[in-house]
């Protein structure tokens, strides 16, 4: 079930209205019918894997329990944390994983002249469990090291895995910022309340309107790339690009401005990533929920066991946790190598010591120096080049996508070019970075509170109105496969 | 070591790695106060003051640090 579904609406606009009447008067309350309405939301989904979902709720909320038990006894806790992380990453490596090791297995072994066939096994990925086992990991792993304290309410902490609003796609929310929501009682607030809506707003046309619009033009480039000319790879590659990015930052608004109806504020997940001028900049705009997450326990211990290797020591520690994040993504090597190539663009940085400048493009002002518009683009043109990776099934079809833009009629004109919905979807992609742009400096891309309220309300009608002429439906996101 | 040595010693280290002093050294300062002090330059600042104080730290020593006084009391307790 989509958040941009009719029978997601159906759902929620009553959980809304109970919310906010007869649960408004106890955190309790309100805790319950949104714990309800969460199971519900995930059953609805895929109700198969729900006993997984309440398994993995119960066994992290005692583990986390035993490990601030044994607060005297260093070696215990280490142990009952262990378990935590086995059964974590292991439910993770068995139902996303068990297929991709398994027949790199054998394929190995191939190689080495031993024939061997295979029969791979048919496992269903359940929905949402890269994002829910993240978070209880980084649950249990808080507690070990005393950030926070374990939560003693089951029903507090069933909420902060479950809730409905990120349990599909994220973000990947902490603790630390999400359970003292839980821990209080909500009360309503019109301003946060309306600011969820715009955000709403924003993610549908991000998502219905723009990605929608990009995929059926990057998607037919994508299919038949071998037929296709230079230029129109490249601008296959462009629109895919955006597709991709729109796609899940759509999605993130969608949920962040859900939950901010509920009054729960989840953390911000995409901050205008394209207005970067070096790739460091850019993964603290991206997915900032995961990027976060790999930074804090996966990047952290990891470079801190390497310091004595001083700059290499980082940068294998970048590369080492970049691979990891494509690899999160899914069970392919292409999200491998999309990682590592992620990994390598850091390595000037590293070197240039220019890793920690992190600017909002042009502050101030409206337009950026010429400077800083190259190294947008560059930069741009670099993303856009491992994005192929993410979109092709295998290196080799994505090797093969690029070679062909570098053919002869790279210069020749696009295919379909003049052709109505490229020309206007060129033009709503102008419109979306626009409005991006201009709030590059607030907390979301559409707060628009400081608007008057003649340019707030114009806004929204032309929003409404480029939904409504040029949305398209899908009841799917790319970011749901993971 | 006195308190206010070892706060000076953590400045010229932050000042050497930040390459600015845009900060101001109080027991409530925090990583997040401090321009370009993120988790990319943290493991080179800390790197530099294991050396400046000839000490070791631990992953958990880190995860413990607040701010800038749970910073210096950790590197008290180690000298």
């Amino acid at each position: 079930m989509v958040f941009n579904s009719i029978k997601f609406v159906v759902f929620v606009l009553p959980v809304l209205f109970l919310y906010w009447s007869f649960f408004k008067k106890s955190k309790v309350a309100q805790n319950v019918l949104l714990l309800a309405s969460s199971l519900f939301f995930y059953a609805w989904a895929d109700w198969r894997f729900l006993f997984l979902l309440i398994a993995s709720i119960i066994i992290n909320y005692y583990l986390a329990l035993k490990i601030r038990k044994e607060v005297d006894d260093e070696a215990k806790q280490r142990r009952f944390l262990y378990i935590g992380l086995v059964f974590n990453v292991g439910l993770l490596l068995y139902f996303k994983y068990f297929n991709f090791f398994y027949e790199s297995f054998v394929e190995l072994i191939n190689v080495f002249g031993i024939t061997s066939s295979y029969t791979t096994l048919s496992i269903l990925l359940p929905l949402g469990i890269s994002f829910f086992t993240f978070q209880t990991l980084g649950y249990l792993i808080d507690v070990y090291n005393e950030e926070i304290d374990p939560s003693h309410n089951f029903l507090e902490f069933s909420l902060f895995v479950a809730y409905f609003p990120k349990i599909l796609s994220g973000p990947i929310e902490r603790a630390t910022k999400m359970m003292p929501q839980i821990q209080e009682k909500r009360a309503f607030s019109y301003e946060l309340f309306v600011d969820g809506l715009r955000q709403i707003l924003w993610g549908l046309f991000a998502k219905i309107v723009i990605a929608e619009n990009c995929a059926t033009i990057a998607n037919p480039i994508f299919n038949n790339y071998e037929d296709q000319s230079g230029s129109t790879l490249i601008l296959g590659a462009f629109f895919y690009a955006i597709q991709l990015y729109a796609d899940f930052s759509g999605y993130s608004n969608m949920a962040i401005g859900l939950s901010k109806l509920f009054g729960i504020q989840l953390m911000r997940n995409f901050a205008t990533p394209f207005f970067s001028t070096n790739i460091s900049d850019f993964w603290r705009k991206w997915h900032i929920s995961l990027t976060t997450w790999m930074m804090d326990y996966v990047f952290t211990p990891l470079s801190f066991s390497l310091r004595s290797y001083q700059k290499n020591g980082l940068i294998i520690s970048i590369i080492a946790t970049f691979v990891l994040v494509g690899f999160w993504h899914g069970a392919n090597w292409t999200f491998v190598f999309y990682g590592l190539l992620h990994g390598i663009y850091f390595i000037p940085l590293v070197y240039s010591g220019k890793m920690n400048t992190s600017e909002i493009v042009a502050k101030g002002k409206f337009f950026p120096s010429i400077i800083e518009f190259i190294k947008m683009l560059l930069l741009f043109i670099l993303i856009m080049a491992t994005d192929i990776f993410f979109r092709a099934n295998s290196i080799k079809e994505a090797i093969n996508y690029i070679i062909s833009i570098f053919s002869d009629d790279i210069f020749s004109i696009p295919q379909g070019l003049f052709n109505s919905n490229y020309l206007i979807t060129i033009f709503l992609i102008f419109i979306f970075f626009f409005i991006e742009w201009n709030n590059r400096e607030k907390k979301h891309d559409f707060e628009i509170n400081n608007y008057n309220i003649f340019l707030r309300w114009s806004s929204y009608v032309f929003l409404f109105l480029l939904i409504l002429f040029f949305g398209k439906s899908s009841e799917t996101f790319i970011y749901f496969q993971f | 070591m006195e308190t206010l040595t070892i706060k000076e010693t953590i400045s010229g280290v932050l000042e050497s790695t930040l390459e600015h002093t845009n900060f101001e050294m109080h027991d409530e300062l925090t990583a997040k106060d401090v321009d370009g002090w993120d988790s990319l330059s943290h493991m080179i600042i800390i790197t530099k003051i294991e050396k400046a104080f000839n000490i070791k730290f631990k992953l958990r020593d880190l995860n413990k640090l607040k701010n800038m006084g749970s910073l210096v009391s950790v590197i008290q307790s180690k000298i």
